[in-house]
């Protein structure tokens, strides 16, 4: 029999046989390196889980038009295409009219979007009833429901009028892309004597305010409207009723400058009395040559919605419902996309290819005239999925021509800037942080836990032992020997407790996974011989003192009769 | 020949003179028994002869070799090469059975080999319980177990501590009689015993009183 046979034969009987001292060491052992191996698994894993996890936060990106194009779905869907491969969760279109229950005198943001796409989107939406599924079918936000007292398998007529909803688009698309020259000038030759200018603007956290202003025969305001149902009622909300601030504006000549012009914003609604100065700069005539066109529908509500946030102020219905009345297809004002990224430099990549070769607004008035042009003739072409594979093509030729028509090629997702929705990226990303620190914490505590455990059995062990040391030693074994077979013991109780726990460490991890983020792990195949490892590595280090002490036996001393 | 020479040997324990300017001397193949009362030395020069310890002052020649200046890696080498032990108290690896008691002392010496320990066994009388740990055996039997274990490796000298000292007397008798086995067989064995029995099975006793030799007795009864 070879020496190294008979060693192992020893060390195993060791552990064997001497079940009950054994046993407390190797279950220090396992339970350490469960710990460990969990924590590990589910610290891997967590930013997977948590990714889609936080996805249930609703859209980290959204979609908008960029410059003073509008945006269509073919738009946004073309842009779509550049997300890699399984990691949109959902994307949702929105837009947005107001409507008006002529009944109750009321008016209300209205979205018109898609309700399979939304759940996923936003799944902390909480609806009460259900979700629409049929045509002429409504959901309420809980604010709206409480204000209209409407309850679920009620029905409401909606009215939607043409040239409301021709100015708010104006405004919109400048409101959410930035104030441009043009438009500037546009209002400027509506400011006619006697006109009625709409107009609105963002005020506190981007929720908008609209205005309706009536010139007087000089073109100064003669009346002022201020709807601001949707800012913080006790702060923005004030400037809708205010009559004092309202009554600044009287006899005022556009463009107007906030704290000049005598105009001095409400004190604690400072956003909203800029944003009600800027859309009075922006307000449009009503077209005249379309004379207000209306349409008129009943809806049944299917479910109030209770989201806490923004969302209760709004009604929502089907795009199709809302085209319907509207008699535009089509157009979108954004789009949120719930896109699954590792970490927010990811999710960035992401929306830097997205919007690579769009034309930001502020670059297409400045810009030389061939820049310009291309981008007009990208807007000629807008959303012609069929003109791409031709401009392909001629950037292959090389020719000059062909490097115009690249420019298109890049530009076909022009119309839509994607922009991360910071509060949910940034959330994660100090989450992830957060959860790495404690990790690292866990592991050293942990680490040291299964030391100072595994190093006191062990010392206990020499102890118990210090007779059958004596015993070797007088039958010849040398001080290495000692060790080595006191190593060769902690190794071995390293390998099945690193065993024993990176299996139960799995076991735990996915439990905990499953209870907290409702998945189960990915198995890190590499994980388990790490867990060995580390824990033989334990062992071997909890057992030096111990060896040390072992060493040290006096076999003479020991083996003494009596 | 001369295996064993102690030569005015001393060790000292602070004031204590545990052994005092003793010499003696063993002869290849013979049986000594060392012999006296607690305290006289004993177990001071049953630690010196088995390199488990070295004296204060004094030669101590193994094999003509002075072993008593010596290191304790040195020792621990010549006591695994040249010297079989027997305790008192058996001591056996609690968590080993007979047979595996024997091949760690293989083991630490050359090479585990089990059929030889098995013989070993064989030897003592306890080749069917050599898969017994040593909780399932006897005193009497453990002993056994021991002294197959001390004869393994065929060392020069067999140096047993009051070998019997924990049996009763018909397993006093089965260890003195492998004693006799051992010694036709020319194997040099060092008794120390405060039983006067177990002395007089030995062809001469020395006697330790307050760490010098008191006497030397001649076992005119000896059976060869």
């Amino acid at each position: 029999m070879s020496k190294r046979k008979m060693f192992l034969r020893m060390i195993t009987a060791s552990l064997l046989r001497r079940r009950s001292r054994m046993l407390i060491a190797l279950l220090s052992i396992a339970v350490g390196a469960a710990i460990l191996s969990g924590l590990v698994t589910i610290y891997y894993d967590v930013p997977r889980q948590m990714s889609a996890q936080f996805r249930n936060y609703g859209a980290n990106m959204l979609l908008l038009p960029s410059g003073e194009s509008s945006m269509t779905l073919e738009n946004a869907e073309t842009a779509l295409q550049a997300l890699p491969a399984d990691t949109l969760i959902g994307a949702t279109p929105y837009r947005y009219v107001r409507m008006d229950m002529v009944s109750r005198q009321l008016s209300f943001t209205t979205a018109g979007t898609d309700f399979e796409q939304v759940m996923k989107t936003s799944p902390y939406f909480h609806i009460e009833g259900r979700i629409p599924e049929n045509d002429r079918e409504i959901l309420l936000g809980k604010a709206v429901a409480d204000q209209l007292g409407m309850r679920t398998g009620r029905s409401m007529e909606l009215t939607w009028q043409a040239g409301a909803q021709t100015a708010k688009a104006a405004a919109d698309s400048a409101s959410v892309a930035g104030q441009t020259s043009a438009e500037n000038t546009a209002a400027e030759q509506d400011r006619q004597p006697g006109a009625t200018l709409t107009g609105s603007a963002e005020g506190w956290q981007n929720a908008l305010i609209y205005v309706t202003l009536t010139l007087d025969d000089e073109a100064k305001i003669k009346t002022i409207t201020v709807d601001a149902s949707l800012q913080t009622e006790e702060f923005g909300g004030r400037t809708a009723t205010d009559e004092a601030f309202l009554a600044q504006f009287i006899g005022k000549s556009l463009p107007l400058t906030l704290n000049e012009s005598g105009i001095d914003a409400l004190s604690g609604a400072t956003v909203s009395s800029g944003a009600i100065v800027q859309a009075v700069n922006e307000a449009r005539a009503i077209q005249a040559g379309s004379a207000p066109v209306e349409s008129k529908r009943t809806f049944t509500v299917t479910g109030i919605l209770d989201t806490g946030g923004e969302e209760e102020d709004y009604i929502f219905m089907s795009l199709k419902d809302l085209e319907d009345m509207t008699g535009e297809p089509g157009r979108l004002d954004v789009m949120e996309l719930s896109v699954q990224a590792a970490s927010t430099e990811d999710l960035q990549k992401i929306a830097d290819t997205i919007n690579a070769g769009a034309m930001p607004a502020e670059g297409t008035t400045a810009a030389d005239p061939a820049e310009s042009a291309s981008a007009a003739s990208t807007k000629n072409a807008e959303g012609t999925t069929a003109a791409a594979p031709e401009s392909t093509s001629a950037t292959g030729s090389g020719s000059t021509e062909g490097a115009a028509a690249s420019t298109s090629t890049s530009n076909t997702a022009s119309d839509v800037t994607a922009r991360l929705v910071k509060r949910v990226t940034r959330s994660e990303t100090t989450v992830l942080g957060k959860l790495q620190s404690l990790v690292y914490l866990v592991t050293i505590v942990v680490l040291l836990l299964t030391m100072i455990s595994v190093s006191t059995t062990m010392m206990a062990v020499v102890t118990e032992r210090r007779r059958e040391i004596g015993l070797r030693k007088a039958l010849g074994a040398s001080d290495n020997s000692i060790r080595t077979e006191f190593l060769g013991e902690g190794l071995f109780l390293g390998l099945l407790g690193g065993l024993l726990g990176g299996l139960l460490g799995f076991v735990f991890a996915q439990v905990i996974s499953v209870n907290v983020f409702g998945s189960p792990i990915t198995l890190q195949p590499l994980l388990l011989p790490a867990t060995i490892a580390v824990s033989m590595i334990i062992a071997a280090v909890s057992c030096l003192l111990p060896i040390r002490s072992a060493v040290a036996v006096d076999p003479a001393l020991v083996l003494k009769g009596e | 020949m001369k295996l064993l020479e102690i030569k005015n040997v001393s060790k000292i324990y602070g004031d204590l003179k545990a052994l005092d300017n003793v010499s003696l001397h063993v002869d290849q193949g013979e049986w000594v028994a060392i012999m006296g009362p607690s305290g006289s030395g004993k177990s001071t020069m049953m630690n010196i002869i088995g390199c488990m310890d070295k004296p204060t002052s004094g030669e101590v020649l193994l094999d003509g070799k002075d072993i008593s200046k010596e290191s304790g890696k040195a020792l621990t080498e010549i006591r695994r090469d040249k010297i079989g032990l027997i305790f008192q108290q058996f001591h056996m690896v609690n968590y080993l059975t007979a047979v595996e008691n024997i091949m760690v002392s293989q083991y630490y010496h050359s090479l585990p080999d089990e059929k030889e320990a098995l013989d070993a066994l064989e030897r003592v009388g306890l080749r069917e319980r050599a898969k017994h740990l040593p909780s399932q055996l006897s005193g009497g039997e453990q002993q056994r177990v021991c002294v197959a274990r001390a004869l393994i490796n065929h060392p020069e000298l067999i140096l047993a501590d009051e070998p019997t000292g924990n049996l009763d007397e018909a397993n006093e008798n089965i260890v003195l009689d492998l004693f006799r086995q051992l010694h036709r067989e020319g194997t040099t064995l060092i008794v120390v015993t405060h039983d006067p029995e177990v002395a007089e099975a030995a062809q001469r006793t020395i006697v330790l009183e307050h760490g010098k030799v008191a006497r030397e007795i001649i076992n005119e009864n000896f059976e060869e």
